[in-house]
């Protein structure tokens, strides 16, 4: 471990060797951004095995990596060369999409329904509720709670509490395929960020619209953005059972350079997804689930190759998170960040918990599946930039606090989840 | 963003395209060209349906000095030391003496038609000449691979046709990354002493020394890593070199061809990593042929008649060289007139030197050695497999070739 972080180090001061030489170019992805990119994957390759040697997950080693060489810490890695590379997320997003809805088995899923919405519906209202009511009564110290009328106090509150109730389905899926973990715990686990997706998504519109028309910038109604939501939401639906249908012809017909094919698939919808506003994630979500459980054909060429790349792919993904995280911007927030991820963590404990045992979960997912349920990542984080870019009196206040509760979540949820695999006996990890 | 988005997701479809439409074609008639490729990237570029435009074109040039580097590390893993030393002498100098004779060949005649039919300075000329002498030179080892094969001959000449598409390649890049160093282009900051020629020349091949030592830590002695890891470690390393290459206006190919040739000489990790890169080989070859398919433009009218001229240099010189090597330097067991007909393959790497040529100097018509280049790819693509596979079924059995001399040596 030492030897790789000496060459690290070497390749980092042969970085700073050649910045004289340099000559200025111009494109998307500039010249000095690949050879940064290159720096960045192999950090968090070797950060990701250090953190295994550690008994973390690989992935707060990326993320780690991310923090050192960003922004935030050494900047060896500045904003403007994440901004050069955000093409290599949306790869990874829509990669890992498509991983999930093709690990998705309608039999588990009929199996554990009962567990997984009741698990769903209680960790979601905990959540909810103990976020809306700590916030209501600690308003006093988060910035962005003064000078409000009662209606908007309430409406920001529930919009606060809303964000935070999103799990991560990349985190999960990441020490899935990391710990090959099998069981009733990862399945029923999956299955709820899964759905609670795509159930928050449509949740935080509609307190979104609420907390909008309270702060007086409503530009149109809760009726119309719903209905907008709904629209984008089936769009995607729709979108995904086209491109699960192209799939199955593939599939079907060629069968063959699937690690190619699965790059043009998502790059390919990405571009559709931006131009019709379509959710990639739930798109290719539901590509790779229809793929899997509907189509006539025999999914496992294309699930090999989404398994070839997912190493590479969260390796670039949360890399690229870590890199992205503004430490600085909440560490004056770092009271309210604990307390509103300890409420959080009380939440998804007593909620979880509750749902598995109502809904008649073994004895193992009633003990272990909330752990599964703490991280937070992708999805969470791109509510808290609607936040931000839509509310423009409170919302860069509030989208700190929130980022500031994701990266701790991210961090200490991912570590809580391996460990919670391991105590149910799921690793099967070599 | 968006942009790209759409180019990468055209270009990749393109490919799709492409490969449902040829691949039938090419199980059953043996064909192993990609020329297909070219065309379909034609089309969608900016000069037929516009699919791809211009500046979408121009944004994935970065990636595409990503594949110029994968290719030229799986180049620098064909040359493991251990197994090259078991090559008997006189292979080697058949295959040396072939691939030079054929650059100097080629190289002169292009240096003469650049500086007197297309009146560059002798400077340009020189660096047109090269890159194009470069491309004359190569072979595709996998398609020479391919054939050998498919024949299975028991002649004694297959391997030497093998070789020499190795060294054909090695010195083809290494001109090439040679001539990028010392005509090196672009500026350095303000205050810092331009590097001499000569310096440019040794910090492109210790950029590739430094990756490969370094990647050869980074790996360790035990260098076992699923394939997965292997993976990220392998793309980060071709990164950094490419990077680092395409950042100093150096040649890609090149450094990687030196850090692949590293790589595959120290550790344990060689069988894995050699294993890896010809696994994605061709994805990376094809999306190459399709990028200049669409990057392509005829360029300056006046300069177009270079393109049939090159090929037809690149076919004398080719013929020239292989008959040298074939006749006057090989021993009389290994005597093969016209190996020249066995070497006609041009392969991705020829596509990447002249996209790398791009890159470098796009003020010296680049569009014109682009052109030359993919006319070549077009027309020896179509001829190489067929015309190495009747030259490698018509060298026999090597016991009919070695008897008449062992006889004559017993008279």
């Amino acid at each position: 471990m030492i030897r790789r972080l000496v060459v690290l180090a070497l390749l980092v001061g042969g970085a700073v060797l050649l910045e004289p030489l340099r000559v200025p170019t111009e494109g998307v992805i500039a010249p000095r951004s690949l050879f940064l990119f290159g720096i960045l994957l192999l950090t968090a390759d070797t950060f990701g095995a250090l953190a295994h040697d550690l008994g973390f997950p690989r992935l707060v080693g990326y993320l780690v990596s991310g923090l050192a060489l960003g922004p935030s810490a050494m900047e060896i890695v500045p904003p403007g060369v994440l901004q050069d590379l955000s093409m290599m997320k949306q790869l990874a997003v829509g990669t890992i999409a498509l991983l999930a809805g093709a690990e998705l088995r309608l039999t588990d899923l009929r199996q554990r329904y009962r567990p997984i919405l009741w698990i769903l519906v209680c960790q979601g209202v905990a959540v909810l509720v103990l976020l809306t009511v700590g916030i209501l009564l600690f308003r006093g110290w988060v910035p962005f709670m003064q000078d409000l009328t009662p209606w908007a106090v309430v409406c920001v509150a529930l919009l606060f509490a809303t964000a935070l109730t999103v799990n991560s389905p990349m985190v999960t899926l990441a020490l899935l395929t990391e710990t090959r973990a099998e069981g009733p715990v990862a399945k029923t686990t999956l299955g709820v960020v899964l759905v609670a997706d795509v159930v928050v998504v449509l949740l935080f519109t509609a307190t979104f619209s609420l907390a909008q028309a309270s702060l007086g910038g409503a530009t149109e109604g809760a009726l119309p953005m719903l209905v907008r939501l709904l629209r984008e939401v089936l769009g995607s639906i729709v979108a995904g059972g086209v491109i699960g249908g192209l799939l199955t012809l593939y599939l079907r017909f060629v069968r063959r350079e699937m690690v190619l094919f699965a790059v043009v698939v998502v790059f390919a919808t990405a571009a559709v997804a931006q131009a019709l506003h379509f959710e990639l994630l739930l798109s290719l979500l539901v590509a790779g689930f229809l793929v899997e459980n509907v189509a006539p054909v025999r999914a496992e060429p294309l699930v090999h190759a989404l398994h070839l790349m997912a190493v590479p792919v969260f390796v670039v993904f949360f890399a690229m998170a870590g890199a992205e995280l503004r430490v600085q911007a909440f560490v004056a927030l770092w009271p309210l960040v604990l307390g509103a991820a300890l409420l959080r963590f009380l939440g998804v404990y007593g909620g979880a918990r509750a749902g598995a045992a109502w809904g008649g979960a073994e004895p193992v997912v009633r003990r272990f599946a909330w752990t599964g349920l703490v991280s937070q990542a992708g999805v969470a984080l791109g509510l808290a930039t609607i936040v931000a870019d839509r509310l423009p009196r409170i919302g860069v206040a509030m989208q700190t606090l929130i980022v500031g509760v994701i990266a701790f979540n991210e961090t200490v949820g991912s570590v809580v989840f391996r460990r919670g695999l391991e105590l149910a006996g799921e690793i099967r990890e070599r | 963003m968006q942009t790209t988005l759409a180019a990468i997701a055209v270009v990749t479809v393109g490919y799709i395209f492409a490969y449902l439409l040829f691949d039938r074609l090419r199980d059953r008639y043996g064909y192993v060209g990609g020329a297909e490729y070219v065309i379909i990237g034609f089309l969608l570029g900016p000069q037929v349906s516009g699919l791809l435009n211009a500046g979408q074109v121009q944004d994935l040039t970065p990636i595409v000095s990503l594949a110029l580097g994968w290719l030229g590390m799986l180049l620098g893993t064909y040359f493991r030391l251990p197994a090259m030393a078991l090559i008997e002498g006189d292979h080697l100098r058949i295959a040396f003496a072939e691939a030079v004779a054929t650059f100097l060949a080629a190289g002169a005649a292009l240096l003469a038609v650049f500086r007197f039919l297309a009146g560059a300075s002798w400077t340009q000329a020189a660096v047109q000449a090269v890159t194009l002498g470069a491309v004359a030179t190569l072979t595709s080892p996998v398609a020479v691979d391919a054939v050998v094969d498919r024949i299975r001959s028991r002649s004694r000449v297959p391997p030497v046709l093998q070789l020499t598409a190795r060294i054909d390649a090695l010195i083809a890049v290494v001109a090439f990354g040679l001539v990028l160093a010392v005509l090196h282009q672009g500026q350095v900051a303000p205050g810092v002493r331009p590097p001499t020629p000569t310096e440019w020349a040794v910090i492109n091949v210790a950029v590739g020394v430094a990756s490969g030592v370094l990647f050869h830590l980074f790996l360790g002695p035990r260098g076992h890593l699923d394939e997965g890891r292997l993976f990220v470690a392998l793309a980060g390393a071709i990164v950094v070199a490419s990077g680092a290459s395409y950042y100093l206006n150096l040649s890609p190919i090149f450094t990687n061809l030196i850090l692949g040739f590293i790589l595959v000489n120290s550790g344990s990790a060689h069988r894995d990593v050699t294993r890896l890169l010809l696994s994605t080989e061709r994805p990376v070859y094809l999306a190459l042929l399709l990028f200049a398919g669409a990057a392509w433009s005829p360029g300056s009218v006046d300069l177009l008649f270079i393109a049939p001229l090159f090929v037809a240099i690149r076919l004398a010189a080719r013929t020239l060289g292989g008959g040298l090597a074939g006749l006057h330097v090989a021993p009389p067991e290994l005597r093969a007139p016209g190996l020249g007909r066995g070497l006609l393959a041009l392969g991705g790497v020829g596509v990447a030197i002249a996209l790398n040529y791009g890159q470098v100097y796009p003020d010296l018509h680049p569009r014109l050695i682009l052109s030359a280049t993919l006319l070549a790819v077009l027309l020896f693509e179509i001829v190489a497999s067929r015309e190495a596979a009747t030259y490698v079924a018509g060298l026999g059995d090597p016991t009919s070739m070695t008897a008449p001399s062992a006889a004559a040596t017993r008279t």
